[in-house]
């Protein structure tokens, strides 16, 4: 329970962090987790879902607000493509893999510390 | 180690983009990055603190976007402008103050290095720091940039705190530094050169060593060869000595060597950069011929049709100004538009303001050159460029007494230009902002250099007036449209006395118009440049005249506004009833027979449903190539003869009705004449067609081949169009180019007599693409309607208006 209530309170300061201008938070926090959580395969999807919701929630807020499709026709537009869903996807894919590699960096640096193997208890 | 690999492979992206992509972590921060946007396109009632604001003051918008700005003071009223244009043309602004000043490399890399080392050897920021040096502390120019650089600054300042800066700057990762006076000077330079810095001096040269003096003196003279429409008929002040009238003699080979370099350098740098044509109306007509009994007055001025406008509309009023029509960001004042009593708008007025010299030097004295009988050495001025991407580039410019060096290849050549004279033009804008009466016009428009313009002028008086106002240079002696040596004995002497340039009053036919043609008759006194690229082959005036000066006809906002999308071709009626001629011969196909019936059925009107309109442009340019051509592949010449084309147009109408059996019909020794050209001409044209639109020429409409587009100052995803369009080059609905990015770059009508003014734009206020208000006003533009022009209160309560109150 403590460990579900810290990785909603991560998730929340990466969000806040993400608001603030702070967009690789995820990363840092993300790898924090990696480094504490004992099993990586465990630390390593949260660090997923942390990348998801510290660039996903901002971005659907902002939706929800001023609506982003015209936003995201001009920014597909700008990057050469016709499809508003690709600066969406592309958006997510940042957030995700920040916060992806923040987790498997801090795992990979427990299991060098720790001497044992990333995926084992 | 794969973690480590795959960390920094992301964070690097993150932080300093891959390959086309920028850093992608700040661009695409949902919060900060380019996704602000959607939050800026928002624009709602709102209270907002500026420093530097002395009392309240208040802006509305209308419900496209229109601004009105209302001070209590005049300091205030350029303050608030600057910011306005500021929230809603920031990258705009920082682009065009980048082109001038040599900077856009700093930002965009490599690719724009070109451009900028050029920029900083013709001298726009020179010439801009000079301009603000010489403004007194109390001078009321100084004061209004100062204003509204601060008023911009306020607005950058703001931005950056809250993370809402255009989404460009996020995604190309840089900043705006702080907005300057000197910013706001360079993007007037940026129109002066746009508009009168030429090459035509070059491509002259290059005519004279290729095609020969002959046929360049006889194919490109200095007074137009066809029938044309000048405003200002005279009579002239007694005439003076010294225009230059000289034959034509070949140029040297080295100043031929320098003139192909130079004019190659040019033709390399991006569009906009040297002026190449022109294309703008404007004309006025007195109460006594308008149905309100009040004068009218329209203005179109054509321009680079671009995603944001160059336009930002809006209205000024404070206890000095009460003022409404169309600014350019980054510039305080409103250039084109109407306060409480006269009306104004600008075409422009095509003089040649482009000299240059080859300057005498001798290998034994290196950094010198001769002139007025004394060896001078070359001031040097050097420049860092920054560049994005790569190293900072040094850039030494060489001065001469006449200006820049632009080459020194063959013959040291440099370059004399009006633009680079320091002049205190925004001080007469403000001067015409607050003009009440002709006289007060007139009077401002004393100061005015760079670019000449045909300022047209109507008042609620009933009068009405037009003044081709600015700098032009006279030489001493000389053929000023070649290069010309620049020992001093062909120096610019001065410019025309400010009496005696182009203008009229009151006429008595009530009416007055300019086009881009040449402005005066055979018998003006003084030189102004040639029919070779400098002034426009006259058929937009033409036309225009031919409208307004039916006889016993009175007229109305409505039919201004109809005179502003007129697309019928006056070249095409003069020549199509001659065409119908040479072709009654026979030798047509059935096919052909029917193409020249649809020409016979056609009303001169290029309109896209219209297949004669088709036929009647190929036509023509086929009937360019045939005559001209041969000349051209035979002396190998290196110039496009398309480049040409406005001048030569004038050669072959002229020929064609008066002259059908010239020399230059009979290239290679042939016994042919006009008709069999026009023949050849028109085979050759309908072979083409028929291969690129089917062999049925009732299908071949205009429509299909030419269309027209908005481009986005940046990204091409981003541009309105291409859309089917009528009008071509010499239309009044002007759409050169295939597809045209060239036209009405605003549309004002005003009639005095119902106090009435419209006015509409092909864009939109914002330079935001996820605003409502980045291109909202094409569809109306395109479709030929207008929007009113409201006063401040008018908007105030105007459907669905939102208001910010400014507050120091």
């Amino acid at each position: 329970m403590r460990g579900l209530a810290a990785v909603l309170l991560a998730i929340l300061v990466s969000i806040a962090a993400v608001l603030l201008g702070v967009w690789w938070a995820p990363f840092v926090i993300a790898a924090v987790i990696g480094i504490v959580w004992r099993r990586a395969r465990v630390a390593i999807p949260i660090g997923v879902i942390l990348g998801l919701a510290a660039w996903g929630v901002p971005l659907a807020t902002a939706h929800l607000e001023f609506g982003l499709r015209p936003t995201a026709e001009s920014l597909a537009a700008i990057m050469g493509f016709t499809q508003p869903a690709i600066p969406v996807v592309l958006t997510m894919a940042v957030g995700v893999l920040l916060g992806l590699t923040g987790a498997w960096l801090g795992s990979s640096a427990r299991s060098l510390v720790g001497g044992q193997p990333a995926t084992s208890r | 180690m794969l973690a480590l690999i795959a960390s920094g492979a992301v964070l690097y992206a993150a932080f300093f983009g891959a390959g086309p992509l920028p850093a992608l972590g700040p661009a695409f921060n949902p919060a900060t990055g380019a996704w602000t946007m959607a939050q800026d396109a928002i624009v709602a009632s709102q209270t907002l603190h500026l420093a530097g604001l002395e009392q309240p003051a208040k802006v509305t918008l209308e419900s496209d976007g229109t601004a009105h700005v209302v001070a209590q003071t005049d300091h205030d009223l350029f303050l608030a402008t600057g910011y306005v244009h500021a929230r809603f043309r920031l990258f705009q602004m920082d682009l065009l103050r980048r082109q001038g000043e040599g900077r856009l490399s700093e930002v965009v890399g490599k690719a724009a290095l070109d451009s900028d080392r050029f920029e900083l050897q013709l001298g726009l920021l020179r010439t801009a720091e000079a301009e603000w040096a010489a403004l007194a502390p109390d001078n009321r120019s100084r004061q209004a940039l100062t204003a509204y650089a601060k008023g911009v600054n306020d607005r950058i300042d703001e931005a950056t705190a809250q993370h809402q800066l255009p989404a460009m700057f996020t995604l190309l990762g840089y900043q705006p530094k702080q907005w300057t006076p000197i910013d706001s000077l360079i993007v007037k330079g940026d129109m002066t050169q746009t508009l009168n810095f030429t090459d035509t001096p070059l491509v002259m040269a290059m005519l004279n060593k290729s095609l020969g003096p002959d046929l360049t003196d006889r194919w490109f003279p200095v007074l137009p060869p066809n029938q044309q429409s000048p405003y200002d008929v005279g009579p002239y002040q007694t005439a003076i000595t010294g225009a230059p009238v000289a034959p034509i003699a070949q140029i040297p080979d080295a100043m031929a060597v320098a003139a192909a370099d130079a004019y190659q350098r040019l033709a390399s740098l991006p569009a906009g950069l040297v002026a190449s044509g022109g294309a703008s109306n404007n004309w006025a007509v007195a109460g006594a011929k308008s149905e309100s009994g009040g004068s009218l007055m329209a203005g179109d001025p054509h321009l680079h049709l671009t995603l944001p406008a160059i336009w930002f509309q809006l209205s000024m009023d404070s206890p000095g100004y009460h003022v409404s029509g169309v600014s350019i960001p980054g510039t305080p004042v409103v250039l084109i538009g109407h306060n409480q009593h006269i009306s104004w708008s600008l075409t422009d007025a095509q003089n040649q303001q482009t000299f240059y010299y080859g300057e005498q030097e001798d290998s034994s004295r290196p950094g010198e050159y001769f002139w007025k009988g004394a060896w001078q050495k070359y001031k040097t001025v050097t420049y860092d460029i920054p560049v994005f991407g790569g190293a900072t580039d040094h850039l030494i410019v060489k001065l001469s007494v006449h200006g820049p060096v632009i080459t020194e290849r063959g013959q040291t050549t440099s370059v004399w230009w009006a633009g680079n004279i320091p002049s205190q033009d925004l001080d007469v804008l403000l001067g015409i902002d607050q003009a009440d009466s002709y006289q007060a016009f007139r009077e401002a428009l004393r100061g005015w250099y760079s670019p000449t313009h045909n300022f047209v002028f109507a008042d609620d008086l009933g009068n009405i007036g037009l003044i081709s106002a600015g700098y032009y240079p006279q030489v001493a002696r000389g053929t000023p449209w070649l290069p010309m040596p620049g020992t001093g004995e062909y120096d610019v002497i001065g410019t025309i006395p400010y009496d005696d340039i182009p203008q009229a009053f009151n006429p008595p036919d009530h009416i007055i118009w300019s086009a881009n043609q040449r402005q005066v008759t055979s018998d003006y006194p003084y030189y102004i440049g040639t029919t070779s690229n400098f002034f426009d082959p006259g058929y937009r005036a033409n036309e225009i005249h031919r409208v307004l000066g039916q006889q016993d006809r009175k007229f109305s906002a409505a039919d201004m506004a109809a005179l502003q999308t007129d697309t019928r071709d006056f070249l095409a009626s003069q020549i199509t009833p001659v065409l119908r001629d040479a072709l009654s011969g026979g030798g047509l196909s059935k096919e052909e027979e029917q193409a020249s019936l649809l020409l016979d059925r056609w009303d001169y009107k290029m309109d896209t449903d219209s297949a004669g309109a088709t036929i009647w442009w190929n036509f023509w340019q086929s009937y360019l190539a045939e005559t001209f051509d041969g000349y051209w592949k035979s002396r190998e010449v290196k110039v496009a003869r398309a480049e040409l084309n406005d001048a030569l147009s004038q050669d072959l109408e002229a020929w064609t009705l008066n002259d059908q059996n010239n020399p230059v019909f009979m290239y290679g020794g042939t016994k042919n004449t006009a008709v069999e050209v026009m023949r050849i001409a028109f085979h050759s044209m309908f072979t083409k067609l028929s291969k690129q639109l089917g062999p049925d020429p009732s299908t071949w409409t205009w429509g299909k081949v030419h269309q027209r587009e908005l481009e986005n100052l940046v990204v091409s995803g981003l541009n309105y169009g291409p859309k089917a369009d009528g009008g071509d080059a010499y239309t009044p609905l002007a759409a050169p180019d295939f597809p045209s990015t060239h036209g009405p770059s605003w549309r004002m009508v005003v009639d005095w007599g119902a106090h009435t003014f419209q006015g509409i734009y092909p864009g939109g206020q914002s330079e935001n693409p996820a605003s409502q208000w980045y291109a909202d006003r094409a569809a109306t533009w395109w479709k030929g309607d207008y929007a009113p022009m409201l006063t401040a209160d008018q908007a105030a309560s105007s459907a669905g208006a939102k208001s910010w109150s400014l507050k120091p």
